[in-house]
């Protein structure tokens, strides 16, 4: 019993320091996902924000992006839109804070690859916004480049992916083209 | 005597913890832990593995889905076979490594790999033969260059058609994005 007793004991003790661990020294995966949440929070915002909450955390948002980030939106029917560094991201947040009433943003099904480097990694995933009251749900699959620079992970690039593609129609259509 | 103080009536103050604990968690704890056991399993098994259950967003498959039905999606539908003309199908968005996706396009298929695909004036042409359509019930003017589509790609659209094609999601898809068939 004893012995029973103390091998419990250490599993315990092992998967505590284990647990400790990944809480001091997460892997790069788990860094990224936690910013990639703080991105999607920092997108998001209430009916009721304030004019300085709303400065603060659209510069909050820009922090997550190098300065030279660009970012290409193209999502069928709502947004084809391109932003180049961190000065448009602010004006983008700011702009969208003005026109829609609220605006919330999740990310989902996040998968991260890390480059051989460890120093560069691409995350993708599924991007669900609700603008306002709209009935629709805005669905988009989104690909991150994300770099490390000077220690922390930042967004280098975004592109939309089309999960559906319909190549020969999309280089003859019109572009269509909704603000931002 | 004994036997009657043993048969004699127990007070209603103490038969009503024994009754609930009868209801709550039944004259056997162990066999009720076993059977909620292979109900979690079960749960788990029918509603992760096979059956997803989904809840329609948005008015792209209006009328055969509405907005805020409830669905499942069969991810066992193509073991056997693989997907049909005609069957509405899950698709997934994300990488194919997310095992259990968290939202996903519900779609109909109506090209198969292999298949030329062109709207012409809202009609569906497969191999320049119009396609029967009973579920569309809302026509469209879309045009559409002919599409070919490759080895492992299917063309899936919604069946609402009634707003311009560049507001509907629809196009070619690979069958690793197919997650199952819409039970319902």
């Amino acid at each position: 019993m004893k012995t029973v007793f103390r091998i419990l004991l250490v599993a315990a003790l092992a998967a505590l320091g284990v647990w400790l661990w990944t809480m001091i020294f997460p892997s790069p995966q788990k860094i990224i996902r936690q910013r990639l949440e703080a991105v999607a929070r920092r997108a998001s915002f209430a009916p009721d924000e304030g004019t300085l909450a709303r400065m603060a955390s659209a510069q909050s948002l820009a922090s997550y992006f190098s300065t030279n980030v660009e970012i290409n939106l193209d999502v069928p029917g709502r947004i084809q839109h391109t932003i180049m560094g961190r000065d448009e991201i602010t004006q983008a947040a700011l702009a969208a804070r003005s026109t829609a009433s609220s605006l919330s943003v999740k990310f989902l099904d996040v998968a991260v690859t890390i480059a051989a480097n460890r120093q560069s990694a691409i995350a993708d995933f599924t991007v669900e916004a609700r603008i306002s009251d709209d009935q629709d749900l805005i669905v988009q699959e989104m690909k991150f480049s994300l770099q490390k620079i000077s220690g922390q992970w930042l967004i280098t690039r975004v592109e939309t992916v089309r999960t559906l593609s319909i190549l020969d129609f999309e280089r003859t259509r019109t572009p269509f083209i909704v603000g931002a | 005597m004994p036997a009657q103080n043993q048969t004699s009536p127990i007070p209603s103050s103490d038969q009503s913890p024994g009754w609930v604990r009868v209801v709550v968690i039944g004259r056997n704890w162990k066999l009720t832990l076993a059977r909620l056991l292979v109900l979690v399993l079960t749960c788990f098994v029918v509603f992760r593995l096979v059956l997803l259950p989904v809840r329609v967003e948005g008015i792209s498959m209006l009328p055969t889905y509405s907005n805020g039905s409830v669905n499942f999606v069969n991810r066992l539908a193509y073991l056997r076979h693989e997907p049909r003309r005609g069957d509405v199908v899950g698709i997934r968005l994300s990488d194919p490594s997310i095992r259990w996706p968290s939202v996903m396009y519900l779609k109909r298929i109506i090209g198969l790999p292999g298949d030329t695909v062109t709207f012409t004036n809202g009609t569906v042409l497969i191999n320049g033969q119009a396609l029967d359509e009973p579920y569309e019930k809302y026509s469209c003017d879309w045009d559409l260059p002919p599409v070919k589509l490759g080895p492992t790609e299917f063309f899936v659209v919604g069946d609402n058609r009634s707003m311009p094609a560049e507001f509907h999601v629809f196009g070619k898809v690979e069958r690793d994005h197919i997650v199952g068939k819409a039970v319902l």
